[in-house]
């Protein structure tokens, strides 16, 4: 009735209710298939359906761990393993008195927690490789104990899984508590996956540098995703010791390990429907292409290389209708700064940033040699030299990313610490890259919220239930992305998935996603490369307009003309030394510099 | 008993420092670690024993062919697995794609050869009572290859041209390809002959570890052990750690038996990586940004 | 408009039911197929005794139905493939007593998956028959309606206990076993019925399948004072290693134990044929030759399938023969009681002396092992012909 009739804001209202459902519309054909699986009345149906429903349970958590944080964990069957024998030793009074099965599954889950952590450590410090082979070598570690140590484990004849009392014994309540389970998992996972916990993971995976400058303390953050994907991956081998109703060392196999891998990347990275479906498929698939079963590991191995090389975005890539509708073509940037006051705090007080005899070497080659420099608030301080000279080296000091050898750094005179990138956020010392630094996956909108990821308030627990802080934080969060988007001109394109820009709008993204920390200084690497001259002139209206609200901004570009236009003082650099230094009208009569850089 | 650990040790030992070197020629080239490295080493095995044994080649070409089978996967390695992925290389894909390969491999030889343990041919006919008889030739096989591979190695690294390339490649690629190096066919190279280097291991140390698929998942992971300990990229790292891991299994596994073994290196593994991720003698990370 | 959408789902529902109940019920008529659910692992990494009780039992299922079938009806055997992986045995067992409604289950073969599947098959209440050896298996008050035709671990053990004990009198024993759930569970349940029979079981071990060397294993055995090696494991490239290790230490003690020190994959793997001669493994006195020729039943059955031209080069007889067993066992129950699930049990519960090919089964309603205990024996592993082994030395024939 509304449709037939509707006014232009009602049918505005309505498209946006239908694009809520058009996400949602899988879900909940999903949850009505799985509710209504048991009119089939086919407990053959049902046991796959089960399976599904706890590797699912894993997967979801793995999904936190390979799809969003991009860690490599192949041996995390080892966590299903765990889970299996706690949850079943436990039970079975191998341990003590006889546990209630329940009771026993939530064990399961607590040894998994533990042990996800302690797998989990080396990826902190090292990626992909190391953190893979750990993962396998801790794989064929568990299965080892479980045969070697019998009295708990049964060793090789192996010990009977739990069997779960009322309301969930065997069969469909069985199937309920599955499905149950892996729907909590799912709410859980999708919560984390939009939560700003979920944008900083997958900033680690693809953005790791700006992640840091954005403030996201990776250690911390991997470790509770470590728990949570451990935590889930117990709860999985409880509930597997009870379908398998009797396991043994031998059902842990390296091809399962594999198989939950390649449902979450087939499924599609940064996805939480990708991967469920892929779950299922890789599932119910070898129950009925009976004659593939032989070849079904070396199948799933060409489906991975498949994957990789042509479809990297997976299931889910091919599912987003939305991002394949065509932009607009000629597309212009205008920033609004007059939007700035909203941006930005104004503050009256003068800041400073106070570089002293800084130095620092690359083996032999002096990058920095003694080098001094001030950025105050309020003021665009332009650094400038040939390539070598140690610009974007002197900015990476700053942020935090090199260590110098000698030299102070002060911070409104009191001492600021080297190294430590991830803290410069706290300071509000925010930047831009040279190279723009986007999760090219995710949204234009995301990336600008994931600049603000420190304002948020409600813990990954919080994230994790979507509790009211949670949901004020993205409500915040938003608001402040979709207002820096506006500020720098391109909150029409904040739907549309950053790998779909022009370079030029990659560089205001940048710009966006520092103006959400409200940055007391702002570093910006060569902001002006590739642009054309229109868009430089915007770019420095927009510089300086930020600088005017009292940011102290450094400025690292090859530009002269914008350099002169927009500075209000200039370094030039040249082997790592300032060569000169003083006002945009100084460095231009500066005979030196005039003659090696700037051109007769 | 002693010397029994010291010979299996270090004939054990060599192939896991060879593997290691499989590893890191790889990297060099490329800054990528490949999962294929165990399954050179198991293909070498299997198709030494499938050409000498089961078809009756003789020994020499049997090797030379099983060497070119190994070259010949070591360029399908680089042109299928690592080159379409290794312009996004801070993705890591290519522990994907090398992982899928490699499976794609061993899953092809489980249904075409079989997943059991098959014996390898005796090489080289030696005279009971002759002076090279005293250690068994599944000793000292791996070890000479070894030697022969890292000796070879240093004078290909530090005496020709092609070698000094390699190096440059492996130190800055950027400045290589700006030199005018032909980047993609060095890196070519270095694959092929990582296939090489892989599959002589394979082959001579399976007189004692047979023609098994089994040995793939243990060759990657006890042949990663020697580069994580000396850091990547070094083959002297990678041999000294070889040969240590080596010894120390085969003492343990007089000692204390199996199990313990397996769950001490990997506790060794894991708490070296903890405290120095560039390995022992590694150097630290390169620059990141 | 949310009570419409309620009615269209239950509409779509109640369909959805009376179609797939329409499916579930068929009209049994006499002249169906009686189905028989078959779970052997024919891939997977321990499947050459799956694919030999294959054979014997396709052979066997072929032969009833030619000669008629149970009372005209056609036995039909549905075969799922468990792979040798318990997850894959689950599904099948599921499919198998729910969707198929099979009448009895023969298998799974390998203890692995059994372990699984007995459970599941217990709780659906279909009669099962299986040859696996894990004594776990059989419990007439867990799974009263599941039936071993084979011997158990405990009977294989103690045969080979009584061959190393008894008949060749030797005292001092060194067991070793790999560390699989067989390997281990075997050694930690034959070193006290070692000791029970008076022996002194000098050296114990479990030893790593995968580890290249076990002259270490071997040596402390040699320092112990072993006067025989008890090895368990189902890995010949394990075993090839143990025997040609103690081929090169020149050291001449018997090795006895489970039936894979005879396989053909375990001869491949020997580095002298010598290192083969005084093995002796588990056999069954029903398939073994004894002053060099077979017992009556399996000579003759060797002539019938020589006639059909069923070649043992690849396969073992007492394999062919198991399954053919199997298939003959469930035939002869469901044509005696029918398909109803108790009268199968009742008929098997008073099973006697049943003259199988492989062995002689009993059965009473305490006790669903069936196989006698004098029928398991030791071979020569060096003398295979046609499938089957000579009996090892000293038995009384």
């Amino acid at each position: 009735m509304t449709d037939t009739t509707a006014s232009t804001p009602a049918r505005a209202g309505a498209t946006s209710w239908l694009g809520k459902l058009e996400g949602k519309i899988s879900w909940i054909l999903l949850g009505l298939a799985g509710l209504a699986l048991p009119l089939l009345d086919d407990s053959y149906i049902g046991v796959i359906a089960q399976r599904a429903c706890i590797y699912w349970v894993l997967s979801a958590g793995l999904n936190l761990v390979v799809g969003y944080a991009g860690q490599i964990a192949i041996g995390w069957v080892s966590m299903l393993t765990l889970g299996a024998y706690t949850t079943a030793a436990l039970a079975a009074g191998r341990v003590g008195a006889e546990w209630n099965p329940y009771l026993a599954l939530a064990a399961g889950g607590v040894m998994g927690a533990i042990f996800g952590v302690i797998v989990g450590l080396p990826a902190l410090r090292l990626r992909t490789f190391y953190f893979a082979m750990t993962t396998l070598g801790f794989a064929t570690i568990v299965t080892q104990v479980a045969l070697a140590w019998k009295d708990v484990t049964g060793g090789g004849v192996g010990t009977p899984g739990p069997t779960f009392p009322w309301p969930f014994e065997p069969g469909w309540g069985f199937y309920y508590f599955c499905f149950i389970l892996a729907a909590v998992a799912t709410w859980m996972t999708a919560n984390i996956g939009s939560s700003r916990y979920g944008r900083a993971l997958v900033a680690i995976r693809d953005a790791e540098v700006a992640a840091e400058a954005s403030g996201i303390a990776k250690p911390k953050l991997l470790i509770m995703v470590f728990l949570l994907a451990g935590a889930l991956g117990g709860v999985a081998g409880g509930l597997f010791a009870s379908l398998q109703s009797y396991i043994t060392p031998d059902a842990f196999t390296f091809e399962m390990s594999v198989l939950f891998f390649i449902a979450i990347l087939i499924g599609g990275r940064g996805s939480i429907l990708g991967p469920v479906l892929g779950t299922i498929i890789l599932t119910a698939l070898p129950e009925f292409a009976a004659p593939l079963v032989q070849w079904s590991t070396f199948l799933y191995a060409v489906l991975l290389l498949a994957i990789v090389l042509l479809v990297p975005g997976g299931i889910a890539d091919l599912l987003d209708f939305k991002n394949r509708r065509p932009l607009t073509q000629h597309r212009e940037i205008v920033p609004r700064t007059e939007l700035l006051k909203r941006a930005l705090d104004k503050t009256d007080g003068k800041h400073s940033i106070v570089l002293k005899d800084i130095a620092l070497h690359f083996g032999g080659v002096r990058a920095i040699d003694g080098l001094d420099l001030e950025i105050r608030s309020g003021e665009v301080h332009g650094l400038i030299g040939p390539n070598g000279s140690g610009k974007t080296t002197t900015l990476n000091v700053i942020s935090g990313y090199y260590r110098p050898k000698t030299g102070t750094m002060k911070l409104d005179g009191a001492d600021m610490p080297f190294d430590q990138p991830h803290a410069r956020a706290s300071y509000r010392i925010a930047r831009t890259f040279q190279t723009p630094r986007i999760v090219g996956a995710a949204s234009v909108l995301e990336n600008v919220m994931i600049g603000g990821t420190v304002h948020g308030q409600a813990t990954f627990t919080e994230a994790m239930l979507s509790l009211p802080r949670n949901r004020r934080d993205e409500k915040l969060l938003r608001q402040a992305a979709m207002q820096a988007l506006a500020t720098v001109g391109l909150e029409s394109l904040a739907d549309v998935r950053a790998d779909r820009l022009q370079h030029s709008e990659l560089r205001f993204i940048e710009i966006a996603r520092a103006l959400m920390l409200r940055p007391a200084f702002l570093m910006l690497d060569e902001p002006a490369a590739g642009l054309s001259t229109e868009e430089i002139k915007r770019l420095g209206a927009l510089i300086k307009a930020i600088s005017r609200e009292g940011t102290g901004v450094l400025l690292v570009e090859h530009h002269a003309d914008l350099i002169f236009d927009i500075c209000d003082r200039v370094t030039v650099l040249n082997l790592g030394k300032e060569l000169a230094a003083g006002t945009p009208a100084e460095i231009r009569a500066h005979r030196e510099v005039v003659s090696a850089y700037l051109g007769a | 008993m002693f010397a029994s650990i010291i010979s299996y040790g270090l004939a054990v030992g060599a192939v896991y420092a060879l593997i290691g070197i499989t590893y890191n020629v790889m990297f060099s080239a490329s800054r990528v670690f490949s999962f294929t490295a165990g399954m050179l080493g198991m293909l070498g095995g299997v198709l030494g024993a499938l050409f000498i044994k089961d078809w009756g080649i003789n020994a020499v070409l049997g090797f030379v062919a099983v060497l070119a089978c190994g070259a010949v996967l070591g360029l399908v390695t680089e042109i299928l697995t690592v080159r379409p992925v290794l312009k996004n290389i801070e993705q890591h894909l290519y522990v994907l794609s090398t992982l899928a390969f490699a499976l794609m491999i061993q899953q092809v030889t489980a249904i075409e050869y079989g997943t059991e343990a098959y014996p390898f041919p005796v090489l080289i006919p030696i005279d009971a009572n002759s002076i090279l008889a005293i250690v068994d030739q599944k000793f000292w096989l791996p070890v000479l290859a070894c030697i022969v591979t890292i000796v070879g190695l240093e004078f290909l690294y530090r005496r020709t041209l092609i070698g000094r390339a390699f190096l440059a490649i492996a130190e800055d690629s950027y400045a290589a390809r700006a030199l005018g190096l032909p980047e993609t066919r060095l890196r070519m190279a270095s694959y092929a002959l990582a296939g090489v280097i892989g599959t002589l291991a394979g082959f001579t140390g399976a007189q004692m570890l047979l023609a098994f698929i089994g040995n793939q998942p243990i060759l990657n992971f006890y042949g990663f052990v020697p580069v994580a300990l000396g850091g990547m990229g070094s083959n002297r790292g990678a041999v000294i750690g070889g040969l240590a891991l080596g010894l120390f299994q085969q003492a343990a596994n007089f000692l204390v038996g199996g199990i313990f073994a397996a769950v001490a290196v990997f506790a060794v593994f894991i708490v070296v990586l903890l405290l120095r991720p560039e390995g022992l003698a590694g150097a630290s990370a390169a620059r990141r940004v | 408009m949310s009570i419409k959408r309620r009615t269209v789902l239950t509409g779509s529902a109640a369909g959805v039911v009376s179609l797939t109940s329409g499916l579930a019920a068929p009209a049994i008529a006499q002249s169906d197929p009686i189905k028989i659910g078959y779970l052997p692992a024919l891939t997977g990494p321990s499947s050459s005794t799956g694919v030999g009780i294959n054979r014997g039992t396709q052979l066997a299922v072929e032969e009833i139905n030619k000669a008629g079938g149970i009372k005209g009806r056609k036995i039909e055997l549905i075969t799922r493939d468990t792979q040798s992986d318990p997850t894959k045995a689950v599904n099948a067992v599921a499919e198998l007593t729910q969707r198929a409604k099979a009448s009895m289950i023969w298998g799974p073969v390998n203890s692995g998956e059994a372990l699984a599947a007995t459970p599941l098959i217990a709780r659906d209440k279909v009669p099962m028959l299986h040859p696996c050896w894990v004594d776990e298996l059989i419990d007439v008050k867990k799974y009263p309606m599941a039936f071993r035709i084979a011997p158990t671990n405990t009977q294989v053990g103690g045969g080979a206990n009584h061959y190393v004990v008894d008949v060749l009198k030797l005292k001092k024993v060194a067991v070793v076993s790999d560390t699989t759930g067989y390997g281990t569970a075997s050694a930690n349940t034959y070193v006290p019925m070692l000791k029970a029979k008076g022996a002194e079981v000098v050296y114990t071990n479990h030893v790593d399948a995968a580890n290249p060397d076990l002259k270490p294993e071997l040596l402390r055995m040699q320092s112990a004072g072993a006067q025989a090696i008890m090895p368990w494991s189902v890995n010949a490239g394990f075993l090839s290693r143990i025997l040609n290790t103690r081929g090169a230490m020149g050291w001449d003690v018997p090795v006895v134990g489970q039936t894979t020190l005879g396989s053909g994959q375990t001869k491949a793997l020997l580095e002298k044929p010598e290192n083969w001669n005084k093995v002796y493994s588990n056999n069954f006195r029903n398939c073994c030759y004894v002053n060099g020729k077979l017992p009556p039943r399996a000579a003759d059955y060797v002539e019938r399938l020589k006639k059909e031209k069923i070649e043992f080069a690849d396969t073992l007889l007492w394999w062919v023969a198991l399954g053919w067993d199997g298939a003959f066992m469930m035939a002869d129950a469901l044509k005696n009681a029918g398909t109803k699930n108790e009268d199968i049990v009742a008929y098997m519960n008073k099973v006697k002396d049943w003259p199988g090919i492989y062995g002689t089964v009993t059965w009473t309603p305490e006790q669903h092992n069936g196989f006698p205990d004098q029928e398991v024996v030791m071979c020569e592993v060096n003398s295979l012909r046609d499938g089957a082994f000579n009996i090892a030395p000293g038995y009384s024939s």
